[in-house]
């Protein structure tokens, strides 16, 4: 673990044994490790993706790089991810749980698709989240963060690069997020969207919060 | 009549090679380059051969231990991953056996390196799909694994670490140079799966240099930087050559300009059946870093072995002010859409030709083709661009150098704005200085903020799917190509999901360009996506593959909002129902490496085939045992196979667009993938089993069963021969 994730899992851990880390949502003892879903390739291809666990499912646009991320997850999770664009750039989406790549598919191939599962065989694409609770995280590319997401009862760390997109999986109650840069991260850019209307907007760095009004 | 854009057809030889390649991050200690790139010598009879690859390193010692600290490493490229992450580029043997495939470009010490390590993932170095079986295939005895399914490898007991050893040397990168290392990566299958689901066993073996031809060559020249009076700035981007296919804004690979020089060594299509020289890959030529002018040149093509001088050299011109072009890119029919993921793309025309104007006009609708993208930016989930860069390099719509006021259109920069399923939008484009920079207009004299709008139309309709058991769903994506082509133009924003209760008539929208940009209209079909595969995903479909030709494309908006809505309801026999899938494999007469095959699909109201997928063909002369084999994995059904061709490059003259294939005529035949017969029960297995091996289930619980084989050569003699 870098100094910095050790850093953060003490932080963490303090701030949860106190009056919860936003000060706001309560005493959160800190989730499971998150798998994360990582669109990679070609810098700025576009594609269309199904995100699904096996209670929730969320549909998306974005282009390359993106990491994807689902707080209070259910596993098995897969993504089906389609490239938009009829040229040969490389889409690759690979699942990483830990610091190992659990899975990986690529495509070159014109609007090729790509799918990747981890956690066991998820039979079906499950019901579109609701609430569909996002937090979109733009920052300088490919640059490494960690971030606590919580609800009020159990609280995420996470550790991805920019840009991430985290779901959030059936919130209890109200979710808030903290996320950490490093002293030469520049800005974070978080977009909170609640069933697909932005309800919060921060623009700060190298930190930043952003809570669900 | 088919759309001319750029960029919407990237040659054949040119998709087999492109992969990410990009100058790794100088250090002070390491000033050599080292640019690494594979070719396939994959076992037979696989569709797909899949390697996880996390990284070549090199020692100057041959007995050097793992933990060695002369190790130099060379990752994955950017867009896969960092230094020091976990993160896996996936090669495929198959489509790397003539032209390499480039894996990335990274500083390394200058030295003589005596060894060379590839390093897969550990856990999980790669996986094959084999074609449908011809014979029994697990473990050997009588019984019979599936084909056109992902089956992981593993290596045999001794056979890691992968290494070639060269005592001799094996490169000499030096200061400043850029240095060649092309594996051959070769993989001999040593025991099938021995349950189902299970791994192969193989062995790989390296060498260097390939016992093949190398099909690469070299592109060198100089840029001269005369001395500019402008301001100047102090967080840029480092002046660069980029290679890009030609066209395109594709990067293949770049080189840094040092000491007013440049060198790229790019893959090169050889073979046979073309010129005297080979095939050859044609190639633009992107400068652009530091505060310098933009330059570009369109370039002859390029021959295995060949070095290209550019000449004369590039002039540009340095210590410009950078200035900055931001914006956003919206539905000109859905008020506050945000387009996500469109491309902007700044064109020069090349140095040859600098009278090419680059925005299309009534009187020179096709001289844009004959520009080049110098500058290229997307836009974010919310329709803005440019996104961010890294740290230290901002994005290129963040360095655009300003031109003088006194130059046609204000010194605007002609900006070409594409996004799938939207016409093509053509602006000017002038750099901005402060934050919110840049402004745009369409008549070179009033310009605003690129604030933009793309038009589109729509193509609604209904499509025929089986209903999934409960409990099951089906994605489903419909695609637009143009009619007569196999040009994609657009899918479904998101895939329509069926289940139990919706499924019968599923409806789609989808947004596709007008009749101002695909005259000619649409052909459209309709597959499930949702290949998972039990525990592992799956690339191919056991679900037929709906089919309708001839959708007639929607008028351009007639204002703001309004906009026209073509119908276009799919026919009942075209219901999209779970057959298996199956495989057809042949080799293709006097191919070469322009030379592709197109699996396509009869509209059975019209006649008319529509393209649904297509595969170069491989493992062609020179190399000692050429095959010109073509596969394919489709849903057992009827389709016809057809060889398509891209011109042979004039080895005189640079072209003035991307060429594009075209159909072979006669060189076709149908093919008739047999349905695998019914197994499993009202409760089929639940886990990867001989007996329920495909990717979906029928409604009394049943399910295909082992998939079959066709064999189909081109030109199709003799008749076709289904091995069930």
């Amino acid at each position: 673990m870098s100094a910095l994730g050790a850093a953060m899992a003490f932080s963490v851990a303090a701030c949860n044994n106190q009056t919860g880390f936003s000060g706001s949502v309560g005493n959160t003892p800190n989730g499971p490790p998150l798998a994360s879903y990582e669109i990679l390739g070609t810098i700025g291809t576009p594609f269309t993706a199904t995100v699904s666990d096996s209670r929730s499912s969320w549909t998306l646009q974005g282009v390359v790089p993106l990491s994807i991320v689902i707080a209070n997850n259910i596993l098995p999770a897969a993504i089906v991810a389609t490239k938009t664009t009829s040229n040969s750039n490389l889409l690759s989406v690979e699942i990483i749980t830990g610091f190992r790549v659990a899975d990986v598919q690529s495509t070159s191939a014109p609007f090729g698709t790509v799918s990747v599962q981890v956690g066991g065989t998820l039979n079906s694409i499950a019901s579109p989240a609701s609430p569909d609770l996002r937090i979109f995280a733009a920052g300088p590319d490919q640059e490494r963060y960690s971030a606590l997401v919580e609800d009020i009862t159990t609280g995420w760390v996470i550790n991805a690069r920019a840009p991430t997109l985290i779901l959030f999986d059936t919130p209890d109650g109200k979710v808030d997020a903290t996320f950490f840069g490093g002293h030469d991260f520049g800005s974070f850019t978080l977009d909170m969207t609640l069933n697909g209307a932005v309800v919060a907007t921060v623009v700060h760095g190298p930190d930043a919060t952003i809570r669900e009004p | 009549m088919h759309r001319t854009a750029r960029g919407l057809i990237v040659p054949f030889v040119i998709v087999i090679g492109v992969l990410l390649a990009g100058a790794g991050s100088a250090r002070a200690s390491k000033k050599a380059l080292v640019e690494v790139g594979f070719v396939g010598v994959p076992p037979p009879n696989f569709q797909n051969v899949l390697l996880n690859v996390q990284s070549v390193r090199l020692n100057p010692k041959a007995s050097a231990a793992p933990g060695n600290g002369k190790w130099q490493t060379i990752p994955v490229p950017p867009g896969i991953g960092n230094a020091g992450q976990s993160a896996d580029m996936q090669i495929d043997l198959n489509t790397s056996q003539n032209v390499p495939q480039l894996f990335n470009t990274a500083n390394v010490q200058a030295n003589t390196y005596q060894i060379a390590e590839l390093r897969l993932d550990p856990n999980n170095p790669g996986s094959l799909i084999p074609d449908c079986p011809k014979s029994a295939t697990l473990g050997g005895g009588n019984t019979t694994a599936d084909g056109c399914i992902n089956y992981p490898f593993q290596l045999a007991t001794g056979n890691n670490p992968l290494t070639v050893p060269f005592p001799g040397g094996l490169i000499f990168p030096g200061n400043g140079a850029l240095t060649q290392l092309i594996f051959e990566v070769s993989m001999v299958v040593n025991s099938p799966p021995t349950v189902p689901g299970g791994a192969y066993t193989v062995t790989i073996t390296l060498a260097s240099p390939p016992t093949n031809p190398i099909e690469m060559g070299t592109v060198t020249g100089s840029v001269n930087v005369k001395t500019g009076s402008s301001g100047s700035s102090t967080k840029i981007r480092k002046l660069a050559v980029t290679a890009e296919a030609i066209g395109t804004n594709t990067p293949i690979a770049t080189a840094p300009v040092k000491n007013g020089n440049f060198t790229l060594i790019l893959p090169a299509a050889g073979g046979n059946n073309a010129s005297l020289l080979g095939f050859g890959t044609l190639y633009d030529l992107a400068v652009a870093g530091g505060t310098d002018t933009y330059a570009a040149e369109r370039l002859l093509p390029l021959y295995p072995g060949q070095t290209i001088t550019v000449s004369p050299a590039f002039q540009v011109t340095g210590s410009q002010t950078l200035g900055n072009i931001t914006g956003s890119i919206s539905d000109n029919c859905v008020a506050k859409k945000a387009i996500v993921g469109a491309t902007l793309q700044l064109l020069i025309p090349p140095d040859s030709n600098s009278a090419a104007d680059c925005f299309p006009t009534i009187a020179s609708p096709d001289d844009y083709l004959q520009c080049v993208a110098v500058a290229t930016a997307n836009t974010d989930n919310a329709g803005n661009f440019p996104l961010p860069g890294t740290i230290t390099i901002p994005p290129e719509f963040a360095s655009v150098p300003v031109q003088s006021k006194s130059l046609p259109n204000k010194g605007a920069y002609v900006m070409e704005i594409s996004a799938p399923g939207y016409d093509n939008l053509f602006v000017y484009a002038i750099p901005g200085s402060s934050k919110n920079g840049g402004t745009c207009g369409t008549d070179g004299t009033t310009f605003s903020a690129c604030n933009l709008a793309l038009n589109t139309g729509y193509v609604s309709g209904s499509i025929q799917v089986e209903r999934p058991n409960p409990g099951q769903t089906t994605e489903v994506q419909v695609f637009a190509e143009d009619h007569g082509t196999n040009n994609i133009e657009s899918a479904l924003p998101m895939p329509v999901r069926v289940t139990n209760s919706n499924g019968g008539t599923i409806g789609y929208t989808l947004n596709v360009p007008t009749s101002a940009t695909v005259p000619q209209g649409f052909d459209l079909f309709a597959a499930t996506v949702d290949n998972l595969y039990q525990s592992v995903s799956d690339p191919n479909k056991g679900q037929t593959i709906a089919v309708l030709s001839d959708v007639p494309a929607p008028a351009p908006p007639s204002g703001s909002g309004i906009c026209d809505t073509k119908t276009a309801n799919f026919s009942g026999d075209q219901t999209i129902t779970c057959v298996g899938h199956g495989s057809v494999t042949g080799s293709v007469a006097n191919a070469n490496l322009g030379t592709s095959v197109v699996l396509s699909k009869q509209d059975t109201d019209s006649g008319n085939f529509v393209a649904i997928t297509n595969t170069p063909v491989q493992n062609q002369s020179a190399n000692s045992n050429p095959l010109n084999s073509y596969s394919f994995c489709a849903p057992a059904d009827i389709y016809q196979v057809q060889e398509w061709q891209l011109p042979t490059p004039d080895s005189s003259a640079a072209p003035s667009s991307s060429p594009t294939a075209s159909p072979v005529p006669d060189i076709a035949a149908v093919v008739i993938i047999p349905t695998p017969l019914s197994a499993g029960g009202p409760n089929p297995t639940p886990t990867p089993a001989i007996n329920c091996p495909t990717t979906c289930e029928n409604s009394d619980g049943t399910c295909p069963g082992i998939c079959n084989n066709v064999i189909q050569p081109l030109p199709p003699t003799p008749s076709p021969t289904p091995t069930p």
